[in-house]
């Protein structure tokens, strides 16, 4: 049964490997340069803060968007693999072969299912490892590691993304019996989820840290944390996270008028009003994910896209199993 | 003997239609058996259930003596041949016997490949772009090498020519040959003359309904086809049923399953050939079974 | 033609119904959104006019939220999909699935067959692409105005007129895809991978060069921002015979000048007699005040390359022409081999 897999997909096998080697060629190419670029930055400045935050842009360019494409690499794999993998024998009727040799559907499926899974899981470790090492030093420099986009692309969760998406193709293709319509799925599916997972859920993991500092201070989170808000926050709980804009109307008065404004002459300074505002108990807060749960909300989501490609792959064995042909 | 296959009251129902009625058939151990009738008969949906491919909604199949189930000892049992002839359309034909070799306990690679030399076809051609001809015989040789006990093939010759379905029966009858009674054939077709070289018991399905089926000897045996003049047939129906009648203004043709003897002098016995005996039962599919009557040269 | 056309939207009926329904998701996502947006963005004017820190807007206000924005930047992946989905199965589905025998033995000849499909296909990619673009190019409003960006990458490719362009090409790519490798999923990641490299090519390194771009120079004291939604290509400095002064890869120590376009100038870059000027240490106002004399004295300008915002249409129209062009050329192709090639 393995040597089917094999002959069925050695092919495909053949290109995919050709293509992941040509995507690693240009990386390392690029991120070796970005390195020495890193490397000499850090000799120059020597654990400057103020120096490194004068240097240019690491990356910039169309190259650099090669690891961001790295994102869509998931959904290809379930498109391109998971989709066909049952419903093309279906369409084919190659099933009733497959299924008329002294092999049961449940150990024909799981050998399939099994190595295809593995597959998805390599080519999503290998992205991955290459987009972290890529990404070390733009890491070190701007501290964006935990950020929605960074943490996409780096770590282990694009081997959970990629296994889930394997698995949504495959249990579409199932369904629909068409690969098409399983595609359609896949895309939507996936890119949906994706979505709301990253921008409703990560942050609830485990619940945010919350530090106060006072206002007109500056507070950077420690290390590669992933601040999610930011800002001033009045003494009876009310919280301004944006700009000046949505900060000056709920300042007493007292305060207002301290604002230096610009072309009518008067003179003012930010360190008066900031002084108001303590004043009048305002505090500057921070809500962050500190960076020591980087590892953990790692886990947390590749568990989490890891355990949907179970279920997933459970109602496909369920249903090869009952229905007819 | 053994039964090889037999179902009880099997039906099976999609939605809204009944693709099976209550079937109930008996096939021996070594038979070879034509499973014949219209197109949307059942037949295809009949060799399905008892391949393990579909599951019946009511009553019961045993193939060998149990259901049709997930169990390679099992599957190893049983051959199905789909109509479609379902091969890896870019593999070629020796790719397909080594994943047979793989995916079966017991496997003849030497069958097929001394069977395709013998009708020149090429091992290492894609099959897709092999005739339909060639196909099949892939096919079958391919089914036939994992020396089932029971092999159900659907439609298997309706895209071949004349000369390859001679040649592709042949092939069917020296590998039932070569097992020497231990193994069971069913056939489907729509070709009945082929099949009377070929098989020797029959299933007749029409309307979803199992309409007639046994040993083809024994049921010529039974049937008689009576010519006489054109009168009431209350007489004879007291005796034997009658299964088809076709009458001119004159004279009527009746076709019979004898209870008893015929007594009737006015009536004059003829044997009944397969392809009569098929096409009067595939007429008398009605909700009213028993009589059809057919008028011919008469304007009503 | 007609009765081509009817063949057309019977075959296609299921995935337009579909289609329609989460393009009519989108509108409602948009619209609501955007009248969000646009009403934030008022009231942000307002405030900043107020007590004039509107200087500032562009780093401290965030339009809308971080998911909406994320979905705004994915329509770059809608004429893809576009591709995927509807150019290459057109004619490898009907190839692999030998429909082609069925459809191509019908009294319409394969030309006819073939423009009804892709004629009705490139337009309804065309319209989705059209459609797509309005609401995106109205929901950014408020954004461009704040931060000034829709010439740049990224932006320019999701509003206007280019996403229409876009969606063309990827449809004509997916069909003559479709039409040579005669298999669907291989023309799906053909399509995919060759849009890829298409926009890439022309986003990364044609779209600077449509037009020569404009080079100002600027003195040292004074800085230089280009009106409106500029593209900047490029920002440095030059000496006084007109070469760009090289900067180093990192930077230690003080800078003179310097915004938000344009990088600071390491004063370690300046001729000796005006670093001799900085003295040690970090720059008082009276050192800074001497170099930076000392360095205009010596001819040191700033220089800003860029596209003018004034470009942005024609930059739009030579954008969209050029995927335009490729569509058709792809479909020339395609219309050769389907009437050379067997059925």
């Amino acid at each position: 049964m393995t040597w089917l897999v094999w002959r069925q997909y050695r092919g495909q096998a053949a290109i995919a490997s050709v293509l992941l080697a040509a995507a690693a060629a240009v990386i390392l190419a690029d991120g070796f340069q970005i390195a020495s670029r890193w490397h000499s930055i850090l000799v120059a400045c020597a654990g400057n803060t103020a120096c490194l935050q004068q240097q240019a842009p690491l990356v910039n360019g169309v190259v650099s968007d090669l690891p961001y494409i790295s994102l869509l690499v998931p959904a290809v794999v379930g498109m391109l693999w998971g989709a066909p993998l049952v419903a093309h024998e279906l369409e084919a009727r190659t099933s009733d072969f497959a299924w008329s040799q002294s092999i049961t559907r449940m150990r024909w499926l799981t050998v399939k299912v099994g190595w295809l899974l593995l597959a998805a899981a390599a080519c999503g470790g290998a992205i991955a490892a290459l987009t972290t090492w890529w990404s070390g030093p733009i890491n070190a420099m701007s501290a964006s590691a935990f950020a929605p986009g960074q943490f996409d692309t780096q770590g282990i969760v694009p081997i959970g993304y990629a296994v889930f998406a394997m698995a949504l193709g495959i249990t579409a293709g199932t369904v629909a019996r068409r690969t098409l319509p399983a595609i359609a799925v896949v895309l939507g599916g996936f890119i949906g989820l994706r979505l709301v997972i990253s921008d409703f859920l990560r942050q609830h993991y485990m619940a945010a840290v919350t530090t106060y500092y006072s206002v007109g201070g500056s507070f950077t989170a420690p290390g590669q944390s992933w601040v999610l808000a930011q800002g001033a926050v009045g003494p009876a709980g009310v919280v301004v996270a944006t700009g000046w804009g949505d900060l000056y109307p709920a300042l007493p008065a007292s305060c207002q008028t301290l604002l230096p404004t610009a072309g009518t002459g008067k003179s003012g300074s930010l360190s008066a009003v900031f002084s108001c505002m303590r004043a009048h108990g305002w505090r500057g807060f921070a809500t962050y994910q500190p960076s020591s749960r980087y590892w953990p909300f790692q886990g947390i989501e590749t568990g989490i896209y890891v355990l949907l490609a179970a279920a997933l792959i459970g109602v496909t064995f369920v249903i090869v199993r009952g229905r007819d042909a | 003997m053994s039964t090889a296959i037999e179902t009880h009251e099997l039906s099976k129902r999609y939605r809204r239609v009944s693709a099976l009625t209550e079937c109930t058939v008996t096939v021996p151990e070594g038979r070879v058996s034509a499973l014949v009738g219209p197109n949307g008969a059942g037949k295809t949906t009949l060799l399905r259930i008892l391949a393990g491919l579909a599951s019946p909604t009511g009553g019961t199949a045993a193939v060998l003596g149990g259901a049709p189930r997930q169990d390679p000892a099992f599957l190893a049992e049983i051959g199905f041949l789909a109509q479609e002839i379902p091969l890896y359309r870019r593999f070629t034909a020796e790719d397909h016997i080594r994943i047979g070799a793989h995916m079966n306990p017991r496997w003849d690679a030497s069958l097929v490949r001394t069977r395709l030399a013998e009708l020149r076809i090429p091992l290492g051609q894609r099959v897709g772009t092999l005739s339909g001809g060639q196909r099949a015989q892939v096919a079958l040789a391919l089914t036939l090498a994992k020396r089932p006990r029971v092999l159900l093939l659907d439609e298997p010759v309706a895209a071949l020519d004349p000369l390859a379905r001679r040649k592709f029966l042949a092939t069917l009858t020296a590998g039932v040959a070569d097992a020497g009674g231990e193994l069971t054939v069913v056939l489907s077709s729509h070709l009945v003359t082929d099949l009377e070289r070929v098989c020797d018991h029959i299933i007749l399905l029409a309307g979803s309904r199992v309409q007639l089926s046994g040993d083809i000897d024994t049921l010529l045996a039974e049937h008689k086809v009576l010519v006489g003049p054109r009168k009431d047939t209350a007489p004879i129906e007291r005796t034997h049923k009658v299964v088809q009648e076709v009458a001119t203004a004159r004279q009527s043709t009746l076709l019979v399953r004898l209870g008893g003897p015929v007594i009737d002098p006015a009536y004059q016995a003829e044997d009944v050939t397969l392809e009569e005996l098929v096409l009067a039962y595939m007429g008398a599919d009605e909700a009213s079974a028993g009589k059809r009557l057919t008028t011919v040269g008469e304007s009503s | 033609m007609s009765a081509m056309s009817w063949v057309v939207w019977r075959q296609y009926r299921a995935q337009a119904a579909i289609a329609g329904a989460l393009l009519a998701a989108f509108a409602v996502l948009m619209l609501v959104t955007g009248v969000q947006v646009a009403s934030q963005w008022h009231a942000a004017l307002i405030a900043c006019s107020a007590n004039h820190t509107c200087g500032n807007l562009a780093d401290s206000l965030f339009l809308g939220s971080h998911a909406i924005g994320f979905l705004v930047i994915m329509t770059l992946g809608v004429p893809a999909v576009l591709g995927m989905l509807l150019g290459a199965p057109l004619l490898a589905y009907e190839f692999e699935s030998g429909t082609s025998q069925y459809a191509w033995t019908q009294s319409v000849t394969r030309r006819l067959w073939l423009v009804a499909k892709s004629g009705w296909l490139l337009l309804a990619a065309a319209a989705v692409g059209g459609v797509v673009s309005g609401l995106v190019t109205w929901w950014s409003g408020p954004d461009n105005a704040l931060q000034g960006d829709a010439f740049k990458p990224g932006r320019f490719d999701i509003m206007g007129i280019v996403p229409v362009g876009y969606a063309v090409f990827a449809v004509a790519l997916g069909i003559t895809a479709g039409a040579l490798l005669r298999r669907t999923l291989p023309a799906i990641g053909i399509t995919l991978a060759g849009f890829i490299v298409v926009r890439m090519v022309i986003y990364g390194w044609l779209r600077a060069h449509f037009a020569a771009p404009v080079t100002t120079y600027f003195s040292l004291a004074q800085g230089f921002t280009a009106a409106g939604s500029s593209w900047q290509l490029a920002a440095g400095y030059a000496g006084a015979n007109g070469q760009p002064i090289s900067l180093p890869q990192s930077v230690n120590g003080p800078v003179i000048g310097g915004s938000a376009a344009v990088p600071g100038l390491p004063v370690s870059s300046l001729p000796a007699q005006c670093q001799a000027a900085a003295g040690n240490g970090p720059l008082t106002p009276a050192t800074y005040h001497a170099v930076l004399s000392c360095a205009q004295a010596h001819g040191i300008r700033g220089y800003l390359t860029y596209q003018p915002a004034s470009r942005y249409w024609a930059f739009q129209g030579i954008e969209t022409g050029i995927f335009v062009l490729l569509a058709a050329a792809l479909l020339a192709v395609t219309f050769t081999v389907i009437s050379r090639r067997d059925g």
